[in-house]
């Protein structure tokens, strides 16, 4: 009973990182409809810049985080700039911007085996992972409640600044139409900086969790294909879609290491896209909203 | 005597897509107050002329001008200089409710505090609005969506307001309610050019029009002109009501 408490709260903890990848994933994807494979490179930068910011610069978690989400974020506007922009102006066929995605994958990957190498790093313990026992039914360790609690906070900070401010809504009516939401008044180009800024922080989050949980090389943002498999079983381009699809890889990823072995679990997440891309194509909460003409 | 300035003004202009020209030198102005029709058939070029205006497909050449001043290229710095579309189709935000899609029309507004001011004369407007302003916009019928893509385009407080196409299939009793509260917009102080298929309709409300095909202002003139030249009469008002 315990082992399986234990394994739930595991999965929570994996899969609340995989949903602040995802949720940043589909969110660049409601708005632009294309799928951003760069989006892994995004966590990667977030995790090296906290790790140099850690190593080198000697600061604490704190501004090592900020550094490393400014970062990132910097990094996926650029990236929307340099390689998406000028083919967002010229066409409206989104396979080029996929392309040039998977391009911007290959950059930014190679960028840091160029320039720092290709070997695993290991963050200095910044994040306590010693046991915590709650109320005596199990036992967990530390870092996985601080990821799930900082993957919590950062996406209801999403949420409120999605629901409550202007650019908010601008960004929801934007990833149901953004001819028209230019048409409102919005500056899109503006708007499209501003999600794949807000991606791009959220990856950093990410990318730093992971990055904990498994050392950090040059080819980690690879996991984000699990957060891409979350996306696609919630419902690419919805928010709680990317959560709830998250949350359910994380605990299977987790029981099926627990209770089965832990070299299937790989296989259980592809099942379960195999399963979903079968049985309703659209995802868990895809949109299927059939409009009165 | 005094004669009106033109608020809007487009001279000359040009539009393609790839090699196809869909508009080749298309001129009209509207003067303050007004309320101007273009009519003309399917692929005409309307809706081009529409979009060009906004700044959402480029234009060859031709200029246009707000008040004198040269119209910005870009979609969100020409509503900023007080221009706004109601697009074809309504294209309503379906996902929002009615109060989000409102405030997304109000998005450029400075004047964060007249916003409150604004909403209350849209709703005095279409009052259904206000009935349904919690409910999601694709719930709502077809002239309801109409009535709220208006009301969204008013909430940017323009000087010129832009309708492409606000009858299309609508049932007549609607269009006639839509078409009454257009004149009342009008009468409010907002300049409106319309662009319609349904051109019977759209010239018994406008002050003046103009016939454009294939890309080409053929005819302008009063409205009332134009509804008794017995050109237009053949081409775009049919000639059921010679029967009678």
């Amino acid at each position: 009973m315990d082992i399986l408490l234990q394994q739930i709260i595991n999965g929570l903890s994996l899969g609340s990182v995989y949903a602040l990848i995802a949720v940043g994933y589909s969110l660049v994807y409601s708005v632009l409809m294309f799928s951003n494979f760069a989006h892994g490179g995004f966590l990667v930068i977030g995790g090296y810049i906290c790790y140099f910011a850690l190593n080198s610069m000697g600061t604490g978690i704190l501004i090592a985080g900020f550094l490393s989400l400014l970062g990132a974020g910097v990094a996926a506007v650029v990236t929307e700039k340099v390689a998406y922009q000028p083919i967002r102006e010229n066409t409206n066929n989104t396979l080029y911007l996929l392309i040039a995605s998977m391009g911007m994958s290959i950059v930014i990957e190679n960028i840091f085996v160029v320039t720092i190498g290709g070997r695993f790093r290991a963050l200095p313990a910044i994040i306590p992972t010693q046991p915590v026992h709650l109320f005596g039914l199990a036992t967990t360790s530390a870092f996985d409640l601080i990821s799930l609690l900082a993957a919590g906070v950062f996406l209801g900070i999403l949420q409120i600044i999605l629901v409550k401010t202007k650019w908010g809504l601008a960004i929801r009516a934007a990833a149901y139409n953004l001819r028209i939401a230019g048409l409102m008044g919005v500056n899109v180009n503006l708007l499209i900086s501003i999600t794949f800024f807000i991606a791009g922080t959220l990856a950093a989050v990410g990318g730093i969790f992971l990055a904990v949980r498994y050392t950090l090389y040059p080819q980690l943002g690879a996991i984000t294909i699990k957060a891409f498999v979350a996306a696609v079983i919630g419902g690419l381009g919805s928010l709680p879609g990317a959560v709830v699809g998250s949350i359910i890889l994380g605990l299977a990823e987790m029981l099926t290491a627990g209770f089965i072995s832990s070299q299937l679990r790989d296989l259980v997440v592809f099942f379960f896209l195999v399963i979903t891309l079968l049985v309703r194509p659209q995802g868990l909460f895809g949109k299927n909203i059939s409009e009165k003409v | 005597m005094n004669i009106p300035k033109p608020i809007l003004e487009i001279k000359n202009l040009q539009v393609s897509y790839g090699t196809i020209k869909a508009l080749k030198g298309v001129s009209l102005y509207i003067e303050e107050g007004e309320i101007v029709s273009v009519i003309g058939s399917n692929g005409a070029g309307k809706s081009t002329l529409m979009q060009t205006i906004m700044g959402m497909i480029p234009r060859d050449s031709g200029e246009i001008f707000l008040k004198d001043e040269p119209l910005a290229r870009r979609s969100y710095q020409v509503i900023n200089q007080g221009i706004t579309l109601t697009p074809e189709g309504r294209q309503v935000f379906a996902p929002l409710t009615v109060y989000e899609n409102l405030m997304i029309g109000a998005f450029s507004r400075k004047d964060r505090n007249k916003i409150e001011e604004d909403l209350n004369w849209v709703f005095s407007l279409f009052p259904i609005l206000k009935e349904r302003y919690k409910q999601f916009a694709g719930t709502l019928s077809g002239g309801e969506q109409q009535m709220l893509a208006i009301a969204r385009s008013l909430m940017s407080r323009p000087k010129v307001l832009l309708l492409d196409e606000p009858s299309l299939g609508l049932a007549p009793i609607l269009i006639k309610i839509i078409f009454k509260e257009l004149k009342r917009i009008n009468a409010e102080g907002v300049t409106i050019l319309l662009v319609e298929q349904n051109a019977r309709q759209a010239l018994k409300l406008s002050n003046r029009g103009y016939v454009l095909q294939t890309g080409e202002i053929i005819l302008q003139g009063d409205s009332q002109e134009l509804l008794a030249n017995p050109d237009v009469e053949a081409a775009y008002l049919g000639t059921l009501r010679k029967r009678l």
